[in-house]
């Protein structure tokens, strides 16, 4: 970590970024939150050395996925008057005890938890990523593109109309 | 002659060609057909069962980059989850009829879940692991929702995306808890950092509680189980019998994974909890199951309930309560798939799920009543059938652990389990029926009810070679 001040610039605005999701009125201005928030991710990232997992996740995650939310989202077209019900009080308090109670809780933890001995620091280029995807995670790899298979079956055998 | 790796792979390369090849050749006969294709799936399942009985030979070993791994525990849940994809795939052949299309993909995923299962087995390292709870899981979310004209599957099958989501969303949380306060998520480096350590840093904990709730998502215990009456009634009748078998004992095969086999030393840090909510599942699926109609619902209970007593070998932490684990799964693979055979058999023939109509049935097929009398007796805990003994070496675990209010609140819930199964029994047989036509029951599901009926009195009465197998399963956890 070189610059203190450039990381918790990013901290900063990933935190906001994730708070905006929260509080946003409309739920346009939820997912343009995350975006904020991922872009902090990625620039965390950056600061880390990963750079092929910070590419990835600007292009897939605040590109592409993000996208998709937004699409969602206008094609519900939902009212904040419909989105109300979820705002009652009751609802708030429950969330915001158990939010806090989650926070308290990891914050407490985070503070005592020690760099355990034996993490390198990895490279994160895509040679390093694509070198251990093909070696040490080739079968986690494989198994996930199962499971992407099954995403597409799924998808076609849901929405298709006439099959 | 196979590279050393693949054949120790062979159960999962045969399931997943099979799934690819299944996709493809209906491809080439354009749905022409297809209403064979589970059954003939099945049949193709058979060979599975000699390679892994072969494999047992092999001993353990762990490979692909620590990814993972053949061990006896392992091979024991392999058996299991290859025996219930059989039966399962033998109910689907009967319920294709009823789906209006896409048959072939529908046993392509029960494949591809079963390969998620056998993969969660053999998993040596936590992202393994959760890649293969997820296969499973995705599968799942899509054949719960296949019934798209049926407002209560598609129903079922939202809920099941979102609270799956979320227990996900908690495991994955956890296992970078574990990572963070570890260093490593292989089985075998974690299984290092912990030796010896009776306490646990925060991270560790933190984590293992994380990880923990995942679980308890996938095999259906208290605290997250409320997905499981309306999932289970919902989604079509074999990919509910087939949640409660196959994705009951993934979860808890990853259970004694985590908790026995990494977690073991720090036992006095989570064992309490653990049997606190084996004791909530317990009373909670068999106290909410007596006012149940639904029969599928009454199953989703009863499943919580049969969880709740299955957590008491996990929160003994001993060898003999984790065998009692991998034993009560066997024997709860043949009770429970022996009634969603009469289910799925009398839904065809009746179009009904509601206990009220079960009346009668006696007289309507003596064979199918009698084996659900039988399956219900063993789910309840009757000797000599496999569910006794089950129960048996589950509350012995915990009285020798020191659970004693644990074996008490179990043994109590066995008087609540009997009373609505028993009240089952008495509408099958004591009640007139309304329709009394005969219910046909074809020969697959005649064979698949004989072979869970042979499975049930025989694990029962020789109980034997099954509590040594799986004492062998998990001897070198402890």
């Amino acid at each position: 970590m070189e610059s203190p001040i450039l990381f918790y610039g990013l901290a900063f605005v990933t935190l906001l970024g994730a708070l905006g999701v929260l509080l946003a009125r409309h739920p346009v201005y939820a997912v343009l939150s995350l975006v904020a928030a991922l872009f902090g991710l990625s620039g965390l990232f950056v600061l880390l050395g990963a750079f092929f997992v910070a590419a990835i996740q600007i292009l897939v995650y605040a590109g592409a996925i993000l996208v998709l939310f937004l699409f969602v989202v206008m094609l519900l077209d939902l009212r904040p008057d419909e989105l109300s019900r979820l705002r009652s009080a009751t609802w708030r308090g429950a969330a915001l005890g158990l939010g806090g109670l989650l926070f308290w809780q990891t914050a407490r933890v985070a503070r005592t938890l020690p760099i355990p001995a034996g993490v390198q620091p990895v490279e994160g280029t895509v040679v390093a990523v694509g070198k251990l995807l093909f070696t040490t995670y080739a079968l986690p790899f494989e198994a996930a593109s199962l499971l992407l298979l099954v995403g597409v079956i799924g998808a076609v055998v849901l929405a298709k109309k006439k099959l | 002659m196979m590279p050393p790796h693949l054949w120790y792979l062979a159960p999962e390369l045969w399931v997943a060609g099979l799934a690819a090849l299944i996709l493809l050749v209906d491809l080439a006969c354009k749905g022409k057909g297809s209403r064979e294709i589970p059954l003939g799936a099945a049949i193709a399942l058979l060979p599975v069962a000699p390679i892994l009985l072969l494999q047992v030979n092999l001993g353990t070993r762990t490979l692909l980059g620590g990814m993972y791994r053949l061990d006896p525990l392992a091979l024991f849940f392999k058996v299991i989850f290859v025996a219930a994809g059989i039966l399962v795939l033998v109910m689907t052949r009967e319920f294709s009829r009823t789906l209006e299309r896409a048959h072939a993909e529908f046993t392509a995923l029960i494949l591809l879940a079963l390969l998620g299962m056998l993969l969660a087995a053999s998993s040596a390292s936590f992202l393994m692991l959760f890649v293969a709870l997820e296969l499973i899981t995705i599968s799942f979310y899509v054949m719960t929702a296949y019934l798209k004209t049926d407002a209560r599957s598609l129903e079922a099958g939202l809920k099941y995306l979102i609270l799956g989501s979320i227990a996900s969303g908690l495991f994955l949380y956890g296992i970078a808890w574990v990572y963070g306060a570890a260093g490593t998520t292989s089985f075998a480096g974690l299984r290092q950092a912990l030796a010896g350590r009776t306490t646990l840093s925060p991270g560790l904990a933190l984590g293992l509680l994380l990880i923990v709730s995942g679980i308890t998502f996938k095999a259906a215990c208290v605290p997250l189980h409320l997905w499981v009456p309306d999932v289970y009634e919902g989604a079509p009748t074999p990919v509910t019998a087939f949640l409660s078998v196959g994705s009951k004992s993934a979860g808890f095969v990853a259970a004694l994974r985590v908790l026995h086999e990494l977690f073991l030393p720090a036992s006095n840090q989570w064992a309490g909890l653990i049997a606190w909510l084996a004791g909530l599942t317990i009373l909670y699926g068999n106290l909410c199951a007596i006012p149940q109609k639904n029969i599928k619902r009454l199953m989703g209970y009863s499943s919580i309930g049969h969880a709740g007593y299955i957590l008491i070998g996990v929160a003994a932490a001993s060898s003999l309560g984790s065998a009692a684990t991998s034993f009560y799964l066997a024997g709860y693979l043949v009770s429970n798939l022996t009634i969603f055979l009469v289910i799925s058999a009398f839904w065809q023939a009746v179009g009904s799920d509601e206990m009220a109509d079960y009346a009668g049935l006696s007289r309507r097929s003596p064979f199918l009543a009698a084996a659900m009398f039988v399956a219900l007796l063993s789910l309840a805990g009757v000797p000599p059938m496999v569910g006794f003994f089950g129960k048996f070496l589950l509350l012995l675990s915990a009285i020798q652990e020191g659970f004693l209010w644990v074996a008490i609140v179990g043994a109590a819930a066995v008087v609540i389990s009997l009373y609505y199964y028993l009240l089952l029994v008495a509408t099958m047989y004591a009640d007139p029926p309304k329709d009394p036509t005969p219910i046909p029951v074809s020969l697959p599901v005649r064979l698949a009810l004989y072979a869970c009926l042979a499975g049930i009195l025989g694990i029962g009465i020789f109980q034997e070679p099954c509590v040594r197998l799986s004492l062998a399963a998990v001897r070198s956890f402890f």
